[in-house]
Order: structure tokens, then C-alpha cells, then sequence
């Protein structure tokens, strides 16, 4: 096989994979978000201050 | 035709000027969920998949990245694909096995020299933290310049000042955010940022390969050595094979260790999710090469059609060539749609942007200061030294950006200036990770040697009839080599006292 097939083959895949990359990534993106902000968002009935010391 | 003649009109720069406000505003917005140093540095560990394969993409695919990858198209051709297909298989490979992210992400570390403190001690992390933050910095020192040639390219404004008016512009938006927000208003940009460029590329591509042809496309111009356009493995290509056993080693390790992408396996919500966001993004990695390298090659035979413009690139006043992909879309693409590209890359620079400065301020405040500091620094001052460090690297850039030119490629000097700390981290953290032998003093060895790579970036590696010896590829290669046998036979005939040496064992999957 010629170096400018392997390369033709290369970037008709690049395309189409990542063609179809984004889609997934964009319909799976938008609901992790909305899980994230859910975990950060600070305990609303805590009365204790958070150990701002502790690292993790 | 004009050299800088562009399709670029007051309705871009509208478009470019309302999309740039969102990162500022997303970064107000979420810093009410910045309560202590993990959340700011990896976004509380709470990336899921999709959102971290996004935020890796993001971090990874900067307009520097596409600026880079479209000059070596530029320079080189289709031989320049190799670098994508080995990057490819390397982060594929990573993925499937999971070989350095799954057991670092077990162990809950922030960044790569905090496991040197858990392996070696704490003066093997500090050596390792300044190494890291030296080689990170003098790799994002020309970030700042390309991005604002960039900007010249695509908008047609080719006043001498402008590289300065652009660079100061530039650096200051993304510092406002990058300081307000953390890591978690980098996550939420970098989403963003990858739906507007991704659909953009692709688009894009439909457009540069319509303009020249998808059969001229893979005829190589009149100009070059046919079998240099395609075969990486030719002399004439300006790569060849020391170059291609660099970039093997180099991606291999880049794609485990660099600092701003390993941060997403850190802060992904588990180690398995770590493993399957390598896995999943190495389509993200192929991409981000070769469909900028696509463009760069679509605008060197365009330039090659166009005398006036083949004239600019040639000569001993020929513009810079990486002005060839953003003066070819300029003229390519319509009025309207290069306003969304320019926002799309510009969302990039900033993407990219925040996440090295948050990269390395976080590796200064965590592995430098604080350990000799006793860890006795609040979160809170942890915070303000991050914050402060980011403003200052900041203006290193701009004044580097000013002052220096990467010696043969922009690329080739990220590889080098990458090298100085990946050389050194890949055989601590490998050592350190799979052979309990590997000992204190074989460590330091290899993370000094790492230093050795800043050798390739000095004037002696410019032109064509340098001495192999003293290439930057060669420089690259043996860095590695040295850091290797430095380890080993540190480790052999200087073990440290009490065994400790297995891996500390973190969470389960």
C-alpha cells in the first residue's frame, strides 16, 4: 500500500469518526454537566462550617 | 491577490466579540462552587464521561495545537500525519490498558509530583515540581504569539504592532476567567469550546478540501519532493526515523503524563472512568492532528498556486509559516462562518489557556510552596498563591511571546520544552508505579537528566546542515535514553535504605 492511501484512509476516518464523536460527546455532555454542578453544590440544611484545612 | 486580503467583516468581529463574553460570564457564575483547593484544581473528582472526554478534547485540541499541527501540514505535507497516527495508537493503548492513569487516579493524587512525595519523599516532589513547572512554562511560552498570529491571519490586520496589541488583549481575557473560576469553569468553557470547534473543523474541512479538489488534494504541488509530501521515513521530509522513534516515545508519554490532560484522568470520577475517557478521546487526539494538518496542506498547495503568495512565504523576508493556514481559511471561508471559526479558535486559545496556567500555578502552589512551607498553608492561601501565580506566568508569556522564535518548528520546540519534564516524570512515574527497586536517588537522577532537552531549543539546532548530533530530535531521543539509564543504574547502586518501594495503594475502582 502507497503512503498517500494509508494517509487518504486516515483522514476519511478521522472524519467520520470524529464526525460521530461529537454527536455522542454533545448528547451525553449537556446531562453530565447537570450532575457535576448538582455534586459541588454545597449541603443547604448543614449548620457545621466546612473544614476549609482539609484537603480532600 | 493580497497577501492578507480576508473575508473577514464587522459581522465577525461582532460574532467573536459576543462569544468571548460567555467564558467571563460562566466564570462569575460558578465560583460560588469554589469552596476548597480540590474543587478549584480537579473540579471536586465529579467528571463523568462525556463531560471529561469534552474537557480533555477542550484542553488538548487549542488553537495552538491546531496552529502547530497546521504548520507541519504546511511544511511537510501528509508525512507530517505520522505524528497523529502514533499520538493515536499511544492514547488507544493507554485507554485499553489503563497503564499509568488507572493507578494514579486510584491513588487520589492532583498532580504528577505529589506521587513522587508518596513514592520518594518530599524533596524527590519538589525537585520534581519546579522541573515540571519550568519545562511546562517554557512549553506554553509561545502559546500566546501563535495565537495572536492567528488572529492577525485570519482577521487580515497586518500592522506591525499588531502581534503586541493582540497578545495583550488575548492574555488579558483569559486571566480574568482563569483567576475567577477554577477548574470548574474550565470544564463548563472547554464543553462549549468543543461543540463550537469541533462542528467548526469539520465544517471547515468540507470547505478547504471543496476549494482544492479531493483528487489534487493527494497530488503533491509542483514545488516539493513527491515522496517527501507523503513518506515520514524520508530524510527529505525533514523528519526520518530518529524523528519518528521521538515522537513514539514522546506521545507515549505526553499522552500518560502531561500535566493539563493527566488532570482529567485525576479528576475523573473514578479510575475506570479515567481508563475509558483515554480510550474514547483517541479519536479526539487523531483529529486535533490531522484535520488541522489537513488545512495547513489544502493552504501550502493553494499558496503554491498563487504566485504572489508562494512569493511572500519564500526569501529571506518570507513570512512566518505559520501564517499559511489562517491567511488560506481568511480568503476560503465565508463572511459569517470565519466569524464562528475565529470565536471557536479563540475559545480554544482560552481553553487551552486556562488549563496549563491552572496546570502549572497548580504544580508551584502544591508541589513547591506548600511542602516547604510544612503543608501548614490554608485552603484559602493555597487559593490566593494559585491565583497570583497564574498572573505571573501570564506576563512571562507576553514577554516571551515577544522576545523569542521556535528555532525549526513550533512544534518541534513544544516537543522539546515538553521533553524537559516528560523525560524525567515517564521514568519516575513508571519506576515508581511497576519496580519496587526504583529508589530515591535513581529519581532525582532522571528528573535532572530531563534537563538536558533544553539544549534542543538553542540556536544551534536552526537550519538545514546541522550535525544530527546536535538536532533537536537527536537532543529529544537521548534525553529520554539518559533519564532512563539514570534511573537504573541510580536505583542499582543507590537503593534506599528501607524497602518502601512498592506503590501506595489508593482507592478501588
Amino acid at each position: 500500500m502507497s503512503w498517500a492511501i494509508l494517509w487518504k484512509i486516515i483522514l476519511i476516518f478521522t472524519l467520520s469518526a470524529y464526525s460521530l464523536l461529537v454527536l455522542i460527546v454533545i448528547i451525553g455532555g449537556i446531562g453530565n454537566i447537570v450532575d457535576m454542578l448538582k455534586d459541588l453544590r454545597p449541603p443547604q440544611t448543614s449548620e457545621t462550617p466546612a473544614d476549609t484545612t482539609k484537603l480532600d | 491577490m493580497d497577501v492578507f486580503a480576508t473575508n473577514f467583516r464587522t459581522i465577525d468581529w461582532i460574532i467573536v466579540c459576543v462569544y468571548i463574553c460567555f467564558p467571563v460570564i460562566i466564570g462569575i457564575i460558578v465560583r460560588k462552587y469554589i469552596r476548597q483547593i480540590s474543587d478549584f484544581i480537579v473540579a471536586g473528582r465529579s467528571l463523568r464521561l462525556f463531560i471529561a472526554i469534552a474537557t480533555l478534547t477542550g484542553t488538548e485540541l487549542g488553537l495552538v495545537t491546531v496552529m502547530y499541527n497546521a504548520e507541519l501540514g504546511f511544511k511537510h505535507g501528509f508525512s507530517a500525519f505520522h505524528v497523529g497516527l502514533i499520538e493515536t495508537v499511544c492514547i488507544l493503548a493507554i485507554g485499553l490498558t489503563g497503564f499509568i492513569v488507572y493507578r494514579l487516579r486510584q491513588l487520589r493524587v492532583m498532580t504528577i509530583p505529589e506521587f513522587y512525595e508518596k513514592r520518594f519523599g518530599r524533596n524527590v516532589r519538589i525537585v520534581g515540581g519546579i522541573i515540571l513547572a519550568l519545562g511546562g512554562i517554557l512549553n506554553m511560552g509561545l502559546f500566546l504569539q501563535a495565537g495572536a498570529r492567528f488572529m492577525m491571519g485570519i482577521t487580515g490586520y497586518s500592522h506591525p504592532a499588531g502581534l503586541k496589541i493582540f497578545m495583550s488583549v488575548m492574555l488579558i481575557m483569559v486571566l480574568i476567567y482563569t483567576v475567577l473560576g477554577g477548574m470548574v469553569s474550565v470544564v463548563l468553557n472547554d464543553f462549549m469550546q468543543f461543540v463550537v470547534l469541533s462542528i467548526g473543523m469539520l465544517i471547515g474541512s468540507i470547505f478547504a478540501i471543496s476549494k482544492i479538489g479531493w483528487d489534487k488534494l493527494f497530488e503533491a504541488p509542483a514545488t516539493v519532493d513527491h515522496a517527501a509530501w507523503f513518506n515520514p521515513m524520508s530524510e527529505g521530509s525533514g523528519f526520518g526515523s530518529i524523528y519518528v522513534i521521538f515522537m513514539v516515545v514522546l506521545t507515549f508519554s505526553a499522552g500518560a503524563l502531561w500535566q493539563s490532560g493527566t488532570l482529567r484522568a485525576l479528576a475523573a470520577k473514578t479510575p475506570q472512568v479515567a481508563k475509558q475517557l483515554y480510550a474514547w478521546s483517541s479519536v479526539s487526539y487523531l483529529a486535533r492532528r490531522v484535520i488541522p494538518m489537513l488545512w495547513g496542506i489544502c493552504a501550502y498547495i493553494f499558496v503554491s498556486q498563487t504566485p504572489n503568495l508562494l512569493k511572500a512565504f519564500q526569501g529571506p523576508n518570507a513570512l512566518n509559516t505559520q501564517f499559511g493556514m489562517p491567511i488560506f481559511i481568511a480568503k476560503i471561508l465565508p463572511s459569517g462562518f470565519l466569524g464562528i471559526i475565529a470565536a471557536g479558535m479563540f475559545a480554544a486559545f482560552m481553553s487551552t489557556h486556562d488549563s496549563y496556567l491552572l496546570s502549572w500555578s497548580s504544580v508551584i502552589t502544591q508541589d513547591v510552596i506548600a511542602p516547604l512551607k510544612k503543608d501548614k498553608l490554608s485552603d484559602k492561601q493555597r487559593l490566593l498563591i494559585n491565583r497570583i501565580t497564574i498572573v505571573a506566568i501570564g506576563f512571562f508569556l507576553l514577554i516571551w511571546g515577544l522576545w523569542f522564535e521556535a528555532p525549526v518548528s513550533l512544534w518541534n520546540y513544544m516537543a522539546v520544552t515538553g521533553t524537559i519534564y516528560l523525560a524525567g516524570a515517564f521514568t519516575v512515574v513508571v519506576a515508581g508505579l511497576y519496580w519496587k527497586r526504583a529508589s530515591t536517588v535513581g529519581a532525582k537522577i532522571a528528573l535532572y537528566a530531563g534537563l538536558l532537552a533544553v539544549l534542543g531549543i538553542g540556536p544551534w539546532t536552526r537550519g538545514e546542515n546541522v550535525p544530527f548530533y546536535l538536532t533537536d530530535k537527536f537532543i529529544g531521543v537521548m534525553t529520554f535514553v539518559i533519564a532512563f539509564l539514570g534511573m537504573i543504574i541510580g536505583s542499582l547502586l543507590f537503593p534506599d535504605k528501607k524497602s518502601s518501594s512498592e506503590a501506595p495503594q489508593g482507592e478501588k475502582a
